[in-house]
């Protein structure tokens, strides 16, 4: 059976008068490596505090494995978390970073944290101030998997790294739980970090969940279909929701969620990227918002142009 | 955690050790030649044989020993003020960046991550700075005490101001305030800068309040009335603070504010014992129509014997005010988002 390792029901966090995430319902099962994607300010960092416990939800609630984080040393000890920038201690070096997490958790794998930077090469004994962006980021993740968590949570672990040290931080993260038992939950603002990696996808804009699913079934409910000039507000037979829709004189391109089979002697239909799903719905979010506050106006929906 | 604690501040203490050791270097000396000069002089003896009694039949017995006393270290007096902004120092060093430094470093968020609660992380780091904090304020609280005793007792007396503030157990009451304030204004503001701002004012506001407003207020003062014939006087080295002094007249009306007047005892028989009332200035103040007399000198003040109900009391104030704010800064600490 699985397990829910994150579980959010209507989750919301306010900073002032503004929304950072707002009506947040995720189920994410145990054993997946999700990704969490979404511009900047989308709410990603927000919903990733909320689950550590770092931020207290201004409405709903997050449980991990059954409970909630907030101020719970048992919660605290399945949670292994690399919040964006990867914070040390400037002063400490690795070594010490190592005691503390000793001193600090009932859990601590100290040899396996020593034996994991000591492969990559990362002296022990230099103050994590004088480390290197890509080292900083090793540390800080050797130093969430030595509580041998449940729930690995790391807040664009990536983004600052170049492209060489984002490989290599992608490849000793997957190295290191290959084994399925952790549930895994990152974000960044570009999904070709994650895209190879990940089995399960979380799509937030506007501080609001646009998708959420396993990958694979996220790719196999949608397509591009290509066919007829039809009307922007026609049904098609066996579309649940169009997410894009671009039109010439002739022809219509339509980016679908499907629900049952399509005619297919009326359209065609093309399998579709991930990279080009995220960027529909995130479109398609965008367009929402943009047409929130202005009066109804048509022309942008179909001025938009799909590359076939 | 407590071993995290010790590596996070340890070279703040490693510092605050080299600090306290030059801080040494310079009292010690400066203490022990004082002490020296003072008991050598006879100023010390003068000064014991003259008592602490309010009202004695000459004041003026050491006048010139202590002239010369003071010639030479009224000076190290100015010393006592650094001493009674010592306490906001380690305040705003200690204090303020205990909880905003994690923040403004956003290592709150590798920490609080951790196993431990924030309630746990805040009480250790608390405890533990605090109990530093504690023993370095005893040391100079007994240190400065040693060393200002010949300045406080041939000057203005240990309740004088800036005496008060720097001797006995005060010291480490204000110390663990400013700490205590230090936090809390750290936890609310998240930065460390801001933080320490707000400890130096609200630490001047709060002392200055409370040196001002509550303090005379801690117990009544005593009074004593000297006819101004009397050849008693008030002893200006018993250490009292003194809140008034003025001339009454019979009625006990005050005829004269921050003054006194004194002709000195009239021989028995005399013309002016016959007059009453002081004789000659007495005589003075009839006919300004101040009567009736007899006139006498009046004081409000504080005995010195009161110094420890007085710190006592102002200890208590501090240290429940340092409670309050331990109690509000764990409490912010476990809200911060």
């Amino acid at each position: 059976m699985t397990d829910t390792a994150i579980q959010t029901d209507g989750l919301g966090k306010r900073y002032g008068r503004t929304w950072a995430l707002s009506d947040c319902s995720l189920d994410l099962p145990a054993g997946k490596i999700a990704a969490l994607v979404g511009p900047n300010g989308a709410g990603k960092t927000t919903l990733l505090h909320l689950a550590v416990g770092l931020l207290k939800p201004d409405a709903g609630t997050v449980r991990i494995f059954g409970r909630s984080p907030r101020d719970d040393v048992d919660a605290l000890a399945d949670i292994g978390f690399v919040a964006q920038d990867t914070p040390l201690y400037r002063d400490f070096t690795a070594a010490d970073l190592i005691t503390m997490g000793g001193k600090l958790n009932r859990r601590w794998d100290a040899a396996f944290a020593r034996t994991r930077l000591a492969d990559l090469n990362i002296p022990l004994d230099r103050a994590a101030g004088k480390l290197s962006g890509g080292q900083r980021a090793q540390v800080a993740l050797a130093l969430a998997l030595a509580k041998h968590p449940r729930v690995l949570l790391l807040d664009e672990p990536i983004a600052a790294l170049d492209p060489l040290a984002r490989r290599e931080f992608m490849q000793t993260l997957m190295g290191a739980l290959g084994d399925g038992e952790t549930t895994i939950l990152l974000s960044s603002h570009l999904l070709a970090d994650l895209e190879r990696a990940c089995d399960y996808l979380i799509v937030l804009q506007t501080a609001h969940v646009q998708l959420a699913g396993d990958v694979e079934q996220l790719l196999s409910e949608h397509r591009t279909l290509i066919g007829p000039r039809i009307d922007a507000d026609a049904e098609i037979p066996g579309v649940a929701a169009v997410i894009r829709a671009s039109y010439t004189d002739r022809q219509s391109t339509v980016l679908a969620r499907l629900d049952a089979p399509i005619d297919p002697t009326v359209w065609t239909s093309h399998e579709i990227s991930l990279e080009d799903l995220v960027l529909a719905y995130l479109a398609a979010a965008e367009r929402r918002v943009a047409a929130r506050p202005a009066p109804p106006s048509q022309p942008s929906d179909s001025t938009r142009q799909v590359s076939a | 955690m407590i071993w995290l604690t010790w590596r996070q501040h340890r070279k703040q203490a490693f510092y605050t050790l080299v600090a306290l050791v030059a801080m040494a270097a310079v009292f010690i000396p400066t203490g022990l030649a004082m002490h020296h000069t003072f008991t050598s002089s006879g100023l010390a003896a003068c000064l014991a044989k003259l008592g602490t009694a309010a009202v004695v039949p000459d004041a003026n017995t050491c006048d010139s020993l202590s002239q010369q006393f003071a010639n030479q270290y009224s000076g190290m007096t100015f010393i006592g003020i650094l001493f009674v902004i010592l306490p906001v120092f380690v305040g705003i060093f200690f204090g303020a960046p205990l909880v905003a430094r994690e923040i403004e470093h956003g290592t709150h968020r590798l920490v609080w991550t951790q196993g431990v609660s924030r309630r746990h992380w805040a009480l250790v780091k608390f405890g533990l700075v605090g109990t530093v904090v504690l023993v370095l304020a005893v040391v100079y609280a007994l240190g400065m005490t040693w060393w200002f005793t010949p300045l406080v007792q041939n000057g203005g007396g240990r309740m004088g101001d800036i005496s008060f503030d720097v001797q006995g157990v005060v010291p480490v009451a204000y110390t663990l305030f400013a700490v205590a304030a230090g936090m809390f204004a750290g936890a609310l503001f998240k930065r460390v800068l801001p933080a320490m701002g707000v400890t130096l004012a609200a630490y001047v506001v709060v002392r200055v309040v409370i040196e001002a407003v509550a303090r005379p207020r801690y117990m009544s003062p005593l009074t004593a009335s000297i006819p101004i014939d009397s050849s008693s006087q008030f002893n200006q080295w018993s250490g009292a603070w003194v809140y008034s002094q003025g001339v009454v007249n019979g009625k006990g009306t005050p005829v004269l504010q921050n003054g006194n007047v004194s002709c000195g005892s009239a021989p028995a028989g005399s013309a002016r014992a016959a007059a009453g009332g002081g004789g000659g200035c007495g005589q003075a103040l009839l006919q300004q129509g101040l009567g009736p007399g007899p006139f006498a000198n009046a004081y409000r003040y504080q005995p010195s014997s009161r110094f420890w109900e007085f710190q006592g009391i102002e200890t208590g104030i501090f240290i429940a005010l340092t409670a309050l704010l331990v109690f509000l800064t764990v409490r912010r600490v476990r809200q911060i988002s």
